[in-house]
């Protein structure tokens, strides 16, 4: 679970959708979850430099990347939030993508610990 | 069925890859577009893709475009997944060569509907393209002996004869008639007669290079092309061949027959001949002089030399003068 702004605990994942999406293979989930255990970060930690550098082009294709894993995830608000980022980027939007930044990284925070928590309640 | 996932999301591959080995697919994953295509230029590639849009190396239109300049392999159905949900988007998709396209995040249902899809059209295809060479088969083959026909072998024999011309080789040609084939219609009807015919078609094929090309030239007279054969050997050849069709009987539903064959053989460095109508008349003649001469042999066409026509003439001039 991510929190909300005012601190609230929020669910980011559309479990459901993606229970589906792996048709209830828990071995699946574990190991989609573990994939982007070890790429998430390298992803949020390209996204930040090339917004702190301004590059436009590797904003574009990291926030697509990001985009992409989070909606196979069925992380949908984060999901929306790269899309953002890529959206700017490749409009080459420079003023605002700290801000979009920001907030990005406000609807990632916690989702590794919610999803690691939910391989591990689902567990058969 | 073989199927390629290529998409550089590790994770998006990974589902891909575990959705289809689940619903019986042979899958292969790749991580970016070059290795998408090639993959999907191998000999026995697979014909079913799912391409992601953005990826290094190559994106997925532009491996759809690189796929649908290989106009002579068979159809690969591609399938371009994009998050790019714009009309325009899928245009360019689509103009790229792609048949169809899926919105990421994909749904299981519709994914495997759209690859159902997919493989119909494949199947379509595959059936067209068996009808089309079934088709192309029977224009150019006899129907009953499965050897070249006559229109594919007089072609055969003009090209063959161009080429030796201009290469200055030579070529071997042996028209073969069957001997008493009438009797054996006569006598134990048609279908007995094309018992053989098949028969002496197989026996011919048989005694031949996998370079020579053999046709059915008329009901039973066959036409064997040798390629690259000196003069030397045309007439031991021919013998072999003869030999071949006359060693053991031909088994029929009435019983084993025995069959021979008369041939007439030119060799093509013996002549100044260009035109296959000139070279068939020339062997055509050898080939009645075998049978005039007893049948089941082989007799070579010669040119006759000038010197000795005119000889003969000077010859039959003397004998008429008292």
């Amino acid at each position: 679970m991510t929190e909300q702004h005012d601190g609230a605990p929020q669910v980011a994942v559309n479990l459901n959708e993606l229970l589906v999406r792996v048709d209830n293979d828990h071995d699946l989930l574990c190991e989609l979850i573990g994939i982007f255990k070890e790429e998430f970060p390298r992803l949020q930690q390209e996204l930040r430099q090339a917004v702190a550098r301004e590059d436009v082009k590797k904003v574009e294709t990291t926030g697509h990347a990001l985009k992409g894993m989070l909606l196979g995830l069925s992380v949908t608000r984060a999901a929306a939030s790269a899309a953002r980022l890529e959206q700017m980027a490749r409009e080459g939007t420079i003023a605002g993508l700290t801000d979009a930044l920001i907030l990005f990284d406000a609807e990632v925070k916690g989702l590794l610990a919610e999803l690691v928590g939910y391989a591990t309640e689902i567990e058969p | 069925m073989k199927i390629l996932i290529a998409d550089d999301d590790a994770m998006s591959r990974r589902l891909l890859e575990k959705t289809l080995e689940r619903e019986g697919y042979e899958v292969t994953a790749v991580g970016n577009g070059l290795l998408a295509l090639q993959e999907l230029s191998l000999p026995d590639g697979p014909r079913l893709a799912l391409l992601d849009w953005m990826m290094p190396e190559m994106d997925g239109a532009g491996v759809c475009m690189e796929v649908r300049k290989q106009v002579e392999r068979p159809h690969v159905h591609l399938i371009l997944l994009t998050s790019r949900g714009s009309k325009q988007d899928v245009v360019a998709g689509l103009e790229a060569g792609a048949a169809d396209y899926l919105t990421k995040p994909w749904d299981p249902a519709e994914l495997m509907a759209r690859l159902r899809v997919g493989q119909r059209i494949l199947q379509l295809e595959d059936r067209l393209v068996e009808a089309r060479e079934t088709m192309r088969f029977r224009a150019t083959h006899d129907a009953l002996t499965s050897l070249f026909n006559r229109g594919v072998t007089m072609d055969l024999l003009a090209r063959e004869l161009t080429r030796t011309h201009r290469e200055n080789g030579s070529t071997v040609v042996i028209l073969g008639d069957l001997d008493h084939f009438k009797q054996i219609n006569d006598r134990y009807g048609h279908l007995v007669g094309d018992e053989v015919l098949q028969e002496i078609a197989r026996r011919l094929l048989g005694s031949v290079r996998s370079y020579d090309f053999v046709g059915r030239y008329g009901g039973e007279e066959f036409l064997v092309i040798l390629n690259n054969c000196q003069s030397t050997h045309a007439v031991e050849r021919a013998e072999e061949i003869r030999k071949k069709i006359a060693s053991h009987p031909v088994q029929t539903k009435c019983g084993p027959l025995s069959m021979t064959m008369s041939f007439g053989v030119l060799a093509t460095q013996d002549w100044d001949l260009e035109l296959a109508e000139q070279v068939l008349a020339e062997a055509d003649a050898a080939l009645y002089q075998a049978k005039m001469e007893g049948r089941n042999r082989v007799k070579l066409a010669k040119p006759v030399a000038v010197d000795d026509v005119l000889q003969k003439l000077v010859r039959q001039a003397g004998e008429r003068e008292p």
